[in-house]
């Protein structure tokens, strides 16, 4: 029993000091931020434009795809890749959930005022003091918060599913070819990631909770398609061969989404559900 | 292997010292001139309620998870107006009229219902005249009643005999009337949850889409007080105002536990009401009291009856 309440103890004292640790380390890289229009600004364009942001990714994806030496390197490379994509989409599925139960907005709201539930009161937070950056888009956005514009999105912020997305994308490369993967994984974490931190977007915190999720289901995801997969796998990958100009029109689509962070795919499900109200109910 | 332990040790410690979060929930204020705190919880006797309605200094309760109507008073405490008994199974939405008479609507029992100011439940219009899953509910100028059907596409307009008459046919395009209500010039605003619209009825009866396509907006009750449109957003756990001036404004949003905001009034002094579902399986639920910041809050405090 003392055991227990010692680990207890423990556990919730640690918990405590890494939630300090977040936001010590989250306010330092926040600091460099509402300083220089131009610092922001590259940072704000990193952040917000496709190309720049995750095309770096999409490249280092196409070279992996593309780059064996042989035929049967480029078919084992392919393999680990297809695996990868379904993780990948299994990686931006878990983060959705948890992020839809735990409600964390990100540290810039947190600036704002909050009330926490505590027993059967709502108490007031203590504030983050982060910094808003200088660039356009951020002062726009921060103007529409304190108007009262804010996305459900921006209030479930743990864990990052930007985190989630992109490290599974390059730990797949990083499997696949040991170069490229290094390319991807230090531009995912020193420009993308980094610039989430930097404008306060998410904590230290979130970032690793994505990245962990990303790490386990790619993990576990080449480990059981190895046991298991290896037949289907092997078809798949023969078909890639053998149809080569269908499978680079497939896979310049799937990058093209995944680099765009699937805002296409979410349009087109729009769009089925204005025909099933239109044409299936009959609707105005 | 290695690899994938550690992954799980710091996924481990994450949700650790994040989960508590959920389990609390949290109030934001967007508009900083107001404030939050918890009016009432299950330790007043209320289940879950959906539909509240602030009158004469009493709080009327569509009280979902109880299958109840209920009612508030500081100087009486809760109170019980009709239950499943009577046939009601999930009382939705309700009005009082300047008599004192209750109107309700039920989305599982169907029709509109009434508790008359002597007290006495009954139901005034059922499945039977074609109120198949009623949800919102206005009181009409003309003291008819207004039931909006989610199931059938339509809203009734219901007289105090009993007839029903279709108000808003199919093919207004309305998926969803959960909740309606009219302003002072007899403008009838109708929520849509379902495609997220907030419609606007003028007097000459054309339709408008006041708001549609909305990122994070989805309309669960509206409440019309002094000029000024409130809404709650159970979807995205929101509290809106909306007037001709500021437009859509968001005053708080609301997550964990106090996600699910549903029914929402405004009492004389302009302090804003909401229930909240947290738990309607387990009829768990409270009511958060929203009001500008400096307004004297401690006196009536529903818990401390």
């Amino acid at each position: 029993m003392s055991a227990l309440i010692i680990l207890f103890v423990f556990v919730t004292s640690f918990a405590n000091r890494l939630l300090e640790w977040n936001d010590q380390l989250l306010l330092r890289a926040n600091s460099l931020t509402g300083r220089s229009w131009v610092f922001d600004s590259l940072v704000g364009f990193f952040q917000g434009n496709d190309l720049a942001k995750a095309g770096v990714v999409g490249c280092c994806f196409l070279a992996a795809w593309y780059g064996g030496r042989t035929t049967e390197a480029t078919r084992k490379t392919r393999k680990i890749l297809l695996v990868t994509l379904i993780a990948t989409i299994c990686v931006i599925f878990t983060t959705k959930i948890v992020s839809h139960t735990i409600f964390l907005p990100r540290p810039a709201i947190q600036a704002q005022k909050i009330y926490h539930l505590a027993g059967d009161q709502l108490v007031q937070m203590n504030r983050l003091p982060v910094r808003t950056p200088l660039d356009t888009a951020s002062q726009k956005v921060h103007s529409d918060l304190v108007s009262g514009d804010v996305q459900t999105n921006d209030l479930g912020s743990f864990p990052s599913d930007h985190a989630g997305f992109f490290i599974a994308i390059s730990l797949g490369i990083f499997l696949a070819s040991r170069r490229l993967g290094w390319l991807a994984l230090g531009w995912t974490v020193l420009v993308i990631l980094g610039g989430k931190l930097i404008t306060g977007q998410h904590t230290p915190l979130d970032l690793l909770a994505g990245a962990a999720i990303a790490v386990i289901e790619v993990m576990f995801l080449q480990f059981i398609s190895r046991l298991t997969l290896t037949p289907l796998l092997d078809t798949l990958s023969g078909l890639t061969l053998r149809y080569s100009a269908l499978s680079s029109a497939l896979i310049f689509a799937l990058i093209f989404e995944m680099t765009s962070t699937l805002v296409h795919v979410r349009g087109f499900i729009g769009l089925l559900a204005d025909v099933k109200r239109h044409v299936l109910l009959g609707m105005n | 292997m290695k690899l994938f332990k550690s992954a799980f040790i710091v996924l481990g410690l994450s949700v650790m010292t994040s989960c508590g979060l959920a389990k609390e929930g949290l109030v934001l204020m967007t508009d900083e001139s107001y404030q939050a705190r918890v009016f009432a919880t299950n330790k007043i006797g209320i289940g879950s309620p959906d539909g509240l309605v602030w009158h004469d200094g009493k709080l009327y309760f569509a009280d979902e998870g109880s299958d109840k109507i209920e009612v508030w008073s500081r100087t009486e405490g809760l109170k019980q107006l009709a239950d499943a008994q009577l046939g009601v199974l999930s009382p939705e939405d309700l009005v009082i009229d300047a008599e004192g008479n209750i109107f309700f609507t039920d989305d599982d029992a169907g029709g509109l219902w009434e508790v008359d100011s002597k007290g006495t439940p009954r139901l005034l219009a059922g499945k039977d005249k074609g109120l198949i899953s009623t949800e919102g509910i206005a009181l009409a100028p003309d003291g008819s009643l207004l039931v909006g059907d989610g199931e059938q596409h339509k809203v009734f307009r219901v007289t105090r005999d009993g007839t029903v008459s279709e108000f808003l046919g199919k093919e207004a395009g309305i998926t969803k009337p959960e909740s309606m209500v009219f302003d002072e010039h007899a403008n009838l605003y109708i929520a849509d949850n379902e495609d997220n619209i907030l419609y606007f009825l003028d007097t000459d009866h054309k339709l408008h889409k006041l708001i549609e396509r909305r990122a994070s907006f989805s309309p669960e009750t509206i409440y019309y007080w002094q000029g000024s449109l409130y809404i709650t957003d159970s979807k995205d756990g929101k509290l809106f105002v909306y007037n001709a001036k500021e437009e859509l404004k968001t005053i708080a949003a609301f997550g964990g536990q106090l996600k699910n905001v549903q029914g929402i009034t405004v009492d004389e002094l302009g302090k804003i009401y909401l229930t909240v579902q947290t738990d309607l399986k387990h009829k768990a639920g409270t009511v958060i009291e929203i009001s500008k910041e400096g307004s004297a809050v401690a006196s009536n405090q529903a818990d401390q009856k």
